[in-house]
């Protein structure tokens, strides 16, 4: 039978060593995230005319659920909010959308949310999104004839 | 050839055939002509005779044939099931696939592991909850109601006007035209 010179056997052990350390190091960040990335889209739905945003086409099926006829993006914002911290998202209409990340555990963030109105507090929601997955929708503030629709996503950095 | 010390050396290979043949021939051309190393291949030639004739006078005398019974009958003999799964437990343990395995499966366990970050939702295969889920929700005396279809995976919290008419009229209106779950 042929068998691996010692050297070449070491070298190989020595490479399973330092993939395995990798490997260790790139899962234990993936459980430590420094920060999340927020992204806030505000989004005017109404039933003036049929229109919808091409830029909406990424979550078309899920605004569809609000049976609205017409959507049309009017914001995106992307912040990093560091754990712990929180970040204000100004929203037309003068509200604002204050975002602090608090869990992430099994992949998914959990996120403590306000909607404020000049100073006066809407709502208040702690939710739990998936990592880089479907987004949560608050709905409801009436806003230039229509309604506003803010869709929340996290993902870990 | 300079040396008579590296020929003296060279004369028991040259003498056992181990030289190449241009070494052999500078070897005898040196010792036809030195008297030293003459003699010193005359000695080795009387010792090599020696011990020749004195191996073939023993050789005879030795029985080879419980010898050669021995080693065969360690050829035929059934090897015992311990003895069996040492061997084969040597011979994976020491086969070069296997020594590269060990990185190639340490990597697919990584990459494995790895995966849920690359593609949200997914784990070992099993179907995950990918819905956003409300934990809380305080409205300060707003009403909410709360969506979830199952369809589009969609997850929304809805803030309803309140009941006290602090909104404008437009709004109103809007709110009344909007979807009710």
């Amino acid at each position: 039978m042929m068998l691996l010179p010692t050297n070449l056997r070491n070298r190989v052990l020595l490479f399973s060593l330092l993939a395995f350390a990798a490997g260790t190091t790139v899962l234990a960040a993936e459980k430590n995230p420094q920060s999340v990335q927020v992204t806030i889209g505000t989004i005017l739905v109404s039933n003036q005319n049929d229109d919808f945003d091409p830029k909406l086409k990424s979550m078309e099926k899920q605004l569809r659920v609000l049976k609205y006829r017409s959507y049309r993006l009017l914001k995106n914002d992307t912040q990093n909010v560091p754990w712990q911290g929180n970040k204000v998202f100004e929203i037309p209409g003068g509200r604002s959308l204050t975002v602090a990340p608090q869990e992430f555990q099994n992949n998914r963030i959990a996120l403590k949310v306000r909607l404020t109105e000049r100073e006066k507090p809407l709502l208040d929601t702690t939710v739990t999104v998936p990592n880089k997955g479907n987004f949560l929708y608050v709905g409801g503030p009436p806003h230039e004839g229509g309604n506003l629709v803010l869709s929340i996503s996290a993902a870990a950095q | 050839m300079n040396s008579c010390e590296t020929d003296r050396d060279s004369i028991g290979s040259w003498l056992d055939g181990e030289l190449s043949p241009s070494q052999s021939e500078a070897v005898q051309s040196h010792v036809a002509t030195c008297g030293a190393c003459a003699e010193t291949r005359r000695q080795l030639e009387k010792i090599d005779r020696t011990l020749k004739t004195s191996l073939d006078a023993e050789a005879v005398r030795v029985d080879f044939l419980p010898f050669w019974r021995e080693v065969q009958s360690r050829i035929n003999r059934k090897r015992s099931p311990i003895e069996q799964l040492v061997d084969w437990g040597r011979d994976i343990l020491t086969a070069p696939r296997v020594t590269w395995a060990i990185p190639a499966v340490i990597i697919v366990l990584i990459g494995i592991l790895s995966l849920d970050a690359y593609l949200p939702g997914w784990k070992f295969g099993a179907a995950r909850n990918s819905f956003a889920a409300v934990d809380s929700i305080d409205a300060h005396g707003s009403s909410v109601a709360l969506l979830r279809e199952n369809e589009t995976k969609t997850t929304v919290i809805w803030l309803y006007q309140d009941e006290e008419g602090e909104n404008d009229a437009a709004a109103d209106e809007s709110a009344k035209s909007g979807p009710t779950f």
